[in-house]
């Protein structure tokens, strides 16, 4: 997290003591008078406080928090709209912020118009957007739709328009806030190679999300904030493992019905918890060609009764899906409570296996967890499709399938872990 | 004391190419999506110099008496209307303007400043043509005297004076949306407190100093003095107008230093 004393000056960001203090009036009168009269009429409240860390080029910090933790405070404190109350803020270099991408546009301008524009606003003169354009407009395949109003376009094009303006040129600090990637499949695995690319190119990353998941696959540090303080700050698994531990405390007594936060939760498309997706399974997967799960079976069901039950020891599930032109796919799948926690979560990249390709663009894998290490219950599962990399998360059924499972014990508990008597 | 100012202006001076991006496109705004384009920028001001000197002086030919700078009704009107006009449109939107742009406030590290200078100048690009066009049409009328080129400081210091107001009332409007209706029926109110509409003689003189309490009168006089009589306006007028723009600055100073650290958050 830090680097050596001689270095600072060259550090991409380094905050020291920083704090932030919004001030609450109880009307807006009471501001206007508190402004003309110098007097401090206002109740503070502190969204963050105390919060120092430095980036060394390269390093990728990952944010997390729950609503209200001060994520976004510190994103904008970073990213200079906001300034501190207190402490020191240092970037050094060019810092390039993915917010709320297109926000900027002009309806009534045309693509064009608003590429120079927004490039006006990062600091891109018209110069260089000049030369730059070609490649933006390349990436961002637009078309002739460039030179029509930005109010004729669709919501996809707009963002990577955008996308492809705020990146246009390569930064020293990249800023991203929840989207890691936008548009469609195709698009977003475009977003994800140049996020991935400037990383490797030595661009200093800081990814604020909800998904620990994505934290855990591109940051090797991480900071948990909680009510604008710094609970955590290190490297990221322990970091993520105690915020997890953190948010499945707080969910147990208020909500026991509730799985909790999985390990393998997705920004894409955030579901309730035992709410089943909306169009999940083979119907829905053959209407488009874009990359899906087109079959999920679990061998052993018996029973016509809803949860049924899993009358094999084994869990065997069979998963077959649509990949993306030549691209090898990623599968990923897990196991929770029905109503209590999540139990395991397996990807194919993170352990070193790979589908079968069993037609052209179909692949498969079959999972099998031998002697289900599961006390008697309710279980649900959830399988996910990535890409290659494992970051884009192409499609996703989540608790699709609850079973029961019956196993003969004495003994309470949920999981029968590997072990023996010495 | 102006320590705040002076770093906003350190910074918009080193914007200033943003800032003359930020006018161009508020003028492409205004006429985005119509034929006519800058036409109808033009249009509505132009229309009024028109309306007035075909009215007033062409059809009814109506008189100013004794101690107006001219006798010519329309030609009068014509001077300070065009100043006020400016005035007002620069006020306005310059006191709108950070409340519009807060959604590229809260996502990109600008100066706030930026904001309502870039309504003065896109204010400024409308009538300052309009009001240098004068020069010409007015010069002829007092056999070119050299204290027509008042204009040009003039020119300048409504600039100055209109930004430092537009800015003021923006950050006051950003803490209490009402500033902006008080200061709609002020501005309509302001025309007839100066000597926009009757010479400053009409004004019964213990009612006088009220007039000094606007911010354009000391303008419109220096515009009457420089273009109906080719003079080189009087030391009281540059005098007020500097008063007013010291006054403005110290207001804004304060404001800002005030504001700092919360402006965007109100926006």
């Amino acid at each position: 997290m830090s680097a050596p004393a001689t270095h600072l000056a060259a550090l991409p960001l380094r905050l020291a003591g920083v704090g932030k203090e919004y001030r609450v009036y109880d009307s807006p009168r009471a501001r206007l008078k508190a402004l003309l009269t110098g007097r401090a009429l206002h109740r503070s409240h502190w969204a963050l406080q105390d919060v120092s860390l430095e980036l060394a080029r390269g390093q990728c910090l990952g944010v997390v928090g729950h609503n209200g933790a001060g994520k976004s405070t510190l994103l904008k404190l970073i990213c200079g709209t906001l300034q501190p109350t207190t402490g020191q803020i240092g970037r050094s270099g060019r810092v390039t912020a993915i917010l709320e991408l297109g926000a900027g546009f002009h309806p009534d301008f045309t693509g064009r118009q608003n590429l120079y524009f927004g490039g006006s606003l990062i600091g891109i003169t018209h110069e260089q957007m000049a030369v730059l354009e070609p490649e933006v407009l390349a990436f961002a395949e637009i078309g002739e739709a460039i030179d029509r109003p930005v109010k004729t376009y669709s919501s996809g094009m707009t963002v990577r328009l955008a996308f492809a303006l705020v990146t246009a040129l390569e930064p020293d600090l990249l800023i991203i806030d929840e989207a890691l990637a936008v548009g469609d499949q195709h698009f977003q695995k475009k977003c994800i190679e140049r996020i991935q690319r400037f990383r490797d190119n030595g661009c200093t990353i800081l990814f604020c999300s909800h998904s620990p998941y994505h934290i855990r696959q591109l940051c090797d540090v991480a900071l948990w904030l909680d009510h604008g303080r710094v609970m955590e700050l290190g490297p990221t698994e322990p970091v993520i493992g105690a915020y997890e531990m953190h948010t499945r405390l707080l969910d147990q007594p208020e909500a026991p019905a509730e799985p909790g936060h999985a390990a393998m939760i997705v920004p894409t498309e955030e579901r309730p918890a035992g709410e089943p997706p909306a169009a999940p399974g083979p119907g829905a997967a053959a209407a488009s060609q874009e990359a899906a799960i087109l079959s999920v079976e679990i061998a052993g069901l018996e029973g016509e009764q809803e949860p049924r039950l899993l009358a094999s020891r084994d869990l065997v599930a069979t998963l077959t899906v649509r990949g993306r032109g030549a691209e090898r796919p990623n599968i990923g799948f897990m196991i929770e409570q029905s109503r209590g926690v999540g139990i395991t979560s397996l990807a194919t990249h993170e352990e070193g296996a790979a589908p079968t390709e069993v037609a052209p663009g179909v692949w498969r894998s079959v999972l099998t967890f031998p002697e289900l290490p599961l006390h008697s219950g309710q279980y649900v599962v959830s399988a996910y499709l990535f890409d290659a990399s494992g970051l884009a998360v192409y499609d996703q059924w989540y608790q699709f399938l609850h079973f029961r499972f019956v196993t003969p014990t004495l003994m309470p508990g949920l999981v029968k872990l590997p072990h023996h008597w010495g | 004391m102006f320590k705040a100012l002076v770093t906003e202006c350190r910074q918009l001076w080193r914007l200033r190419g943003l800032l003359a991006v930020l006018a161009r496109r508020e003028l492409g705004a205004r006429t985005a999506g119509s034929a006519g384009g800058w036409l109808w920028v033009w249009l509505p001001p132009l229309l009024t110099i028109a309306a007035y000197y075909l009215l007033f002086d062409v059809v009814f030919g109506m008189r100013l008496g004794a101690g107006a700078p001219t006798a010519r009704v329309g030609t009068y009107l014509v001077v300070g209307m065009l100043a006020w006009s400016a005035f007002a449109d620069a006020t306005q939107r310059g006191m709108g303007s950070l409340l519009d742009a807060g959604s590229l406030l809260h996502k990109n590290p600008l100066p706030p400043g930026l904001f309502p200078a870039r309504a003065v100048l896109a204010s400024g690009v409308v009538f300052a043509p309009l009001l240098l066009a004068l020069l010409p049409l007015y010069m002829g009328a007092h056999q070119w005297r050299a204290g027509v080129w008042a204009v040009l400081p003039l020119l300048a210091l409504q600039a100055l004076l209109s930004f430092l107001l537009a800015y003021l009332l923006a950050i006051l409007a950003a803490a209490l949306r009402d500033v902006a209706q008080g200061v709609q029926v002020l501005l309509s109110l302001g025309v007839f407190l100066s000597p926009v509409l009757f010479p400053l003689t009409l004004f019964p003189e213990r009612w006088r100093w009220l007039l000094w309490l606007n911010p354009m009168t000391a303008q419109v006089l220096g515009y009457q003095s420089a273009l109906l009589q080719g003079a080189w306006p009087p030391l009281a007028v540059w005098l007020a107008l500097l008063a007013w723009i010291g006054v403005l600055a110290a207001l804004l100073s304060l404001a800002l230093a005030r504001s700092r650290d919360q402006l965007v958050d109100w926006l």
